[in-house]
């Protein structure tokens, strides 16, 4: 039987419980959102003792099938005030699901200022004092050696860095991944929350565990797991692309496509692409060799392998997960050329915390508004590091996008609902402005990151710079990614499973036969829907409406380089995309 | 001078095709002239690309397939299969090349389906 654990700081009681009916057939983001739109109340500030923060395995996390140890964690979010799921890899949702926890939850807010660790074993939860060399500005990496030490080299970390100590709102949670490195559930300052309620960091130890989880129907389950992974290794993408490239290899195709937002979302290409592309990436790690990879996976069982790690020139490793927007937001917005720059600053962002978009994106903000002079990657990562100080600037930097931009009196700041715009300029690339202006998460490019075998009907003839199917695709986007974020998957399966159709069947197939349910295509769409519509109502009743589903108004006055065009989707079309 | 009076052509290359091009010595750009308009299947050849690792190429900032005609002046990239996200639609690789089984599959894998 599952169980659904509930940690009150307030009172430091531990509840472990059935897991409610109501949430008995969800997972992931749908188990989040629904948790919070149910228990949180709307209103609540996400910093205040009514919030409440949700780990969440996704439905097969736990199992063989490939790609499944994605964690989904929910809250109010600190940063933007709408619901919010952030998605993370590392190893804490596959040994949560393998212990049979559908849900931890923690609540309430300490009275006294003391920070602490929650440990959760076979034989149950304790709240522990956190250790004093991990508190008031000790980097995550140097955490997780302590960590590791008091309560093992196997145990699971998610981890409140210096940000969210100091309850900045671009505070992400990191997660400790295979080999002692760093994931984040990294959008929208759930690491604040989790610094409000005092919690350092959440141990899972998963000694006596079971090593999979229980299967309704094995041998269907795993004739539909290899079909699965067959799929995703023989696509281009999934199969090849991504693990010698990483998502960086978009650099090039996003420039080249004049949708590469620079020096501050004023033009839409650069000229030093090639100094910072997934091929110099690649090529880069190859040379130096030493401790660097060119591809690794950020969970066991992920065959796709987008990670990698990057190396100094004399080969020591200097971060993980180097992301295409963290390169773009450092190289393209904020003018950084040197792709070291870029990973040391990537890794200070991961050591202090922080949502390394939002403070990629402020940075290039700060040097609109003169902080910091434009390209200079020592001085922005200077002020990175005063985050775990933290100093004014540390902590106005730390603060993200839209408090920069207001601090430094600009109009130019790419935002919606306070979260930064990544990576492709809605101007030139329209399809994903709808999902930035209507997405329930604040501007986000993974709301609408998944296909169904539907979207290619529809989605499958839009012009980048036109409107029409743009509304249909957008809103099939988000649908599919909201379904396949309750999955435990990783997004990056969608294009096996769009073009190859086994792959998306054996996904429906795998879900079946770890529940012995008989769902079809149609029943994952309807739980996408089901899921957004919770999360919509949640952020009317704090206090959204369609005006807040808008880009920023410049986009619609400056045309950007090379195609010069400008934001024009009316109101009335935007908020088509949410009539379903 | 206008972009329409020049005869010399911008070419890159991404992906795998971005090391092929290196180990050739080329600039990035390579700039090649060209005298009259040509189809992207006769640059490929003309600078000895295989067909089947190109799934669509860029024209002046738009995706389009091989077919489309390349003009003096033009900017042109070349991008094998193994785009990821949702720009692959969003950018109009699907629209432009529904045709390309190259796209969809990598080469070596082919005969298995
Ligand atoms: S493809 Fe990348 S993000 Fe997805 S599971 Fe693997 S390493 Fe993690």
């Amino acid at each position: 039987m599952d169980k659904f654990i509930r940690v009150d700081m307030t009172t430091k009681q531990i509840a472990t419980l059935d897991v409610p009916e109501k949430y008995a057939g969800l997972a992931g983001r749908a188990l989040t959102s629904n948790f919070v739109a149910d228990e949180v109340k709307p209103t609540c500030h996400p910093l205040g003792k009514n919030n409440k923060l949700i780990f969440a395995p996704g439905l097969l996390s736990g199992t063989t099938a490939a790609q499944s140890g994605r964690l989904s964690v929910g809250g109010k979010s600190p940063l933007t005030g709408t619901i919010k799921e952030s998605n993370t890899g590392g190893t804490f949702s596959q040994k949560m699901a393998k212990m049979g926890i559908k849900a931890l939850v923690i609540e309430g807010m300490p009275a006294e200022d003391k920070f602490y660790v929650i440990k959760i074993g076979m034989n149950g939860v304790v709240i522990d004092d956190a250790p004093a060399e991990i508190i008031g500005g000790c980097g995550n990496y140097k955490a997780i050696e302590v960590l590791n030490a008091k309560y093992g080299p196997k145990v699971g970390i998610a981890l409140a860095g210096p940000a969210g100590e100091y309850r900045l709102p671009t505070a992400n949670i990191s997660f400790k991944d295979p080999e002692d490195h760093l994931r984040s559930a990294g959008r929208g300052g759930l690491g604040a929350l989790m610094g409000s309620k005092k919690v350092k960091a959440v141990v899972i130890d998963d000694t006596g565990a079971p090593l999979s989880v229980p299967l309704a129907k094995p041998e269907e389950f795993k004739a539909a797991a290899k079909v699965f992974s067959q799929a995703l290794l023989k696509h281009p993408v999934t199969g090849q692309a991504l693990a010698a490239y990483g998502t960086d290899v978009l650099i090039n195709i996003v420039n080249e496509a004049g949708g590469l937002p620079a020096r501050n979302f004023t033009s839409g290409r650069i000229d030093f692409n090639d100094k910072i592309s997934g091929e110099t990436m690649n090529a880069t790690i190859t040379e130096r060799g030493g401790e660097g990879k060119v591809s690794h996976g950020c969970h066991a069982g992920c065959i796709m392998r987008c990670s990698q790690w990057y190396p100094d020139q004399d080969g020591k490793y200097i971060t993980s997960g180097f992301e295409y927007e963290t390169v773009w937001a450092l190289g393209a917005d904020a003018g950084i050329q040197d792709l070291d720059d870029i990973a040391y600053l990537d890794r200070a962002m991961d050591d202090v915390g922080v949502d390394s978009i939002d403070v990629s994106v402020a940075i290039a903000t700060a040097m609109e508004g003169g902080l910091i002079p434009w390209g200079d990657g020592k001085a922005a990562l200077d002020i990175v590091k005063q985050i775990a100080v933290p100093t004014p600037l540390g902590r106005i930097l730390g603060g993200g996008t839209a408090i920069v931009g207001k601090l430094c009196g600009l109009f130019r700041v790419p935002v919606v609902k306070d979260q930064a715009i990544p990576a492709y300029d809605p101007r030139s690339i329209k399809g994903i402005g709808l999902t930035y202006a209507t997405t329930t998460m604040g501007a986000d490019h993974t709301a609408g990151y998944a296909i169904a075998t539907n979207v290619l009907k529809i989605g499958g003839y839009v012009d980048p710079l036109k409107k029409e199917g743009q509304v249909e695709l957008s809103r099939n986007l988000q649908i599919a990614t909201a379904a396949v974020d309750s999955t435990g998957m990783c997004l990056f399966i969608a294009f096996a499973i769009l073009d190859i159709p086994e792959g998306f069947n054996a996904l429906v197939d795998m879900i079946n036969a770890r529940y012995g349910l008989s769902l079809t295509a149609d029943d994952v769409t309807a739980l996408g829907k089901s899921v957004l519509k919770v999360e919509r109502a949640f952020n009317a009743a704090a206090g959204f409406s369609n005006a807040h589903d808008r880009l920023p108004e410049f986009f619609e006055y400056e045309p950007c380089p090379p195609h010069n065009a400008v934001w024009d989707f009316t109101p009335e079309e935007i908020d088509e995309v949410y009539n379903f | 001078m206008s972009v329409q009076d020049k005869k010399a052509i911008e070419v890159r290359g991404f992906l795998q095709l971005d090391q092929v091009f290196k180990k050739r010595n080329w600039p990035v750009p390579l700039l090649i002239d060209l005298e009259k308009p040509i189809t992207g299947i006769e640059l490929a050849e003309k600078l000895e690309i295989p067909i089947d690792e190109i799934e669509i190429i860029f024209v002046n900032g738009f995706a389009q397939s091989l077919h489309c005609i390349i003009q003096p002046g033009d900017r042109v990239a070349f991008v094998p299969p193994g785009c990821p996200g949702p720009y692959r639609m969003a950018l109009g690789f699907y629209s432009k090349n529904q045709e390309n089984k190259f796209s969809f599959t990598l080469k070596d894998k082919k005969e298995e389906q």
